[in-house]
């Protein structure tokens, strides 16, 4: 069976079996619990203890907790992923066994929080590195060992790049003369616009 | 297969002799322990001044005894052949039905951290992909040219490293025939065979 929010590819089985682990909490804990994950999603950080509290009397053990988070971050962040509305996450999830209230308080909290889940999940994409500042520097030479009268203007530039994965600033520094200052300063005019018309 | 000791091996050992099972039995659980988490001298110290001996005759002692157990758990030697190879140390019928226990309950557990000292190669850890279009660039406008970068995290005694790759579409279509190639590998009649027999 092809299901949207698995990215029309079969739901995975440990999914199927832990959705029979949902239906044992309240809807009312369950939509509780989502607001959680949906925090830890964003990187907001989860608090264990509440979650533990709110699973306290269907009596879960510490396995069946880490199931629940599991299985309740992949369907959010799978949903989020493929862009699915609340409607068809909810018809399909109803389709896997999970009863009509649980999922439609599933539903609710994914509708609230899609567009900043989505927005945390493309922050998120591969990047290889950004580009934190630019600062510059404007040198005139007035002389020099080769010639006694220079005076040539002179741009000094550096990049502070950071790096992906560590966060590491690394600067990167260089010295333009002014005519290759001017072909820099085209060309890149041109590929931002470039860049504005697609956007 | 027996184990042969040495003699210095078995002077080591003789100590044990001189003291009351109780003793024994606590040596084996230290040295159990060492193999655990690595051995801490201050324990020798104070059994050396409970016994009344040198230090360096405890440590001897306790060493002598973890190499009796790494090397039979090595070998994997069946019982008789263990109560043979500590019948030649001499001592009495108790001390050998004591070692030969120490040796049975832990033989499992010392096999699994022996099989984590082999070395290892670096091991996938996780995998992010991202699929860009390249539209233009300094020398050509009007492209349209698919690249997939993908970003390999791995995995080796703790230490993560990453690797950075990229492809077209079509070397990647490729990379995913073969890699299900060698998986299909593993239901030939060849490797199955293979298998029933290790089983």
């Amino acid at each position: 069976m092809r299901f949207r929010f698995c990215g029309d590819l079969d739901c995975p089985d440990w999914v199927l079996a832990e959705i029979s682990t949902l239906a044992k909490i309240s809807s009312v804990k369950l939509k509780l619990i989502c607001g959680q994950v949906l925090k830890d999603l964003q990187g907001e950080g989860i608090d264990y203890e509440k979650i533990l509290k709110l699973t306290s009397d269907a009596r879960f053990e510490s396995g069946d907790v880490k199931a629940t988070i599991a299985v309740l971050s992949f369907i959010l962040s799978s949903a989020a992923k493929h862009s699915v509305d609340s409607d068809s996450l909810s018809s399909e999830l109803q389709q896997l066994g999970l009863p009509k209230e649980h999922a439609t308080g599933l539903c609710r909290s994914y509708e609230e929080k899609q567009s900043p889940l989505q927005d945390s999940l493309r922050t998120h994409s591969l990047r290889l590195n950004h580009l934190d500042s630019v600062s510059w520097r404007v040198d005139q030479t007035l002389s020099s060992s080769e010639l006694q009268q220079v005076n040539e203007p002179l741009v000094h530039l550096k990049f502070t790049v950071r790096d992906g994965d560590r966060g590491m600033m690394e600067p990167f520094a260089m010295t333009v003369s002014a005519e290759k200052f001017r072909v820099l300063l085209a060309e890149l005019r041109q590929a931002h616009a470039m860049m504005k018309t697609l956007s | 297969m027996l184990l042969v000791l040495s003699e210095e091996h078995k002077e080591h050992l003789g100590f044990l002799t001189q003291v009351d099972s109780a003793v024994v039995g606590e040596f084996g659980r230290i040295a159990v322990e060492f193999l655990r988490k690595g051995t801490n001298p201050k324990i020798y110290e104070g059994a050396a001044r409970k016994l009344n001996v040198s230090s360096d005759v405890i440590q001897h002692g306790v060493e002598g005894l973890t190499y009796l157990l790494t090397e039979g758990s090595k070998l994997m030697i069946s019982e008789i052949d263990f109560q043979d190879s500590v019948l030649v140390l001499g001592f009495s019928e108790e001390l050998n039905k004591l070692l030969l226990q120490l040796y049975l309950d832990n033989r499992k557990e010392i096999r699994n951290i022996l099989g984590e000292l082999a070395p290892k190669l670096p091991s996938y850890h996780s995998l992010e992909w991202r699929l860009d279009v390249q539209l233009a660039s300094r020398s050509l406008r009007q492209q349209i040219k698919p690249a997939v970068t993908i970003k390999l995290h791995l995995d080796q005694n703790g230490d993560q490293t990453t690797k950075i790759l990229q492809t077209d579409p079509a070397t990647l279509l490729h990379l995913i025939q073969q890699l299900e190639q060698a998986l299909g590998e593993m239901k030939t009649n060849h490797c199955r065979r293979i298998v029933r027999n290790i089983k």
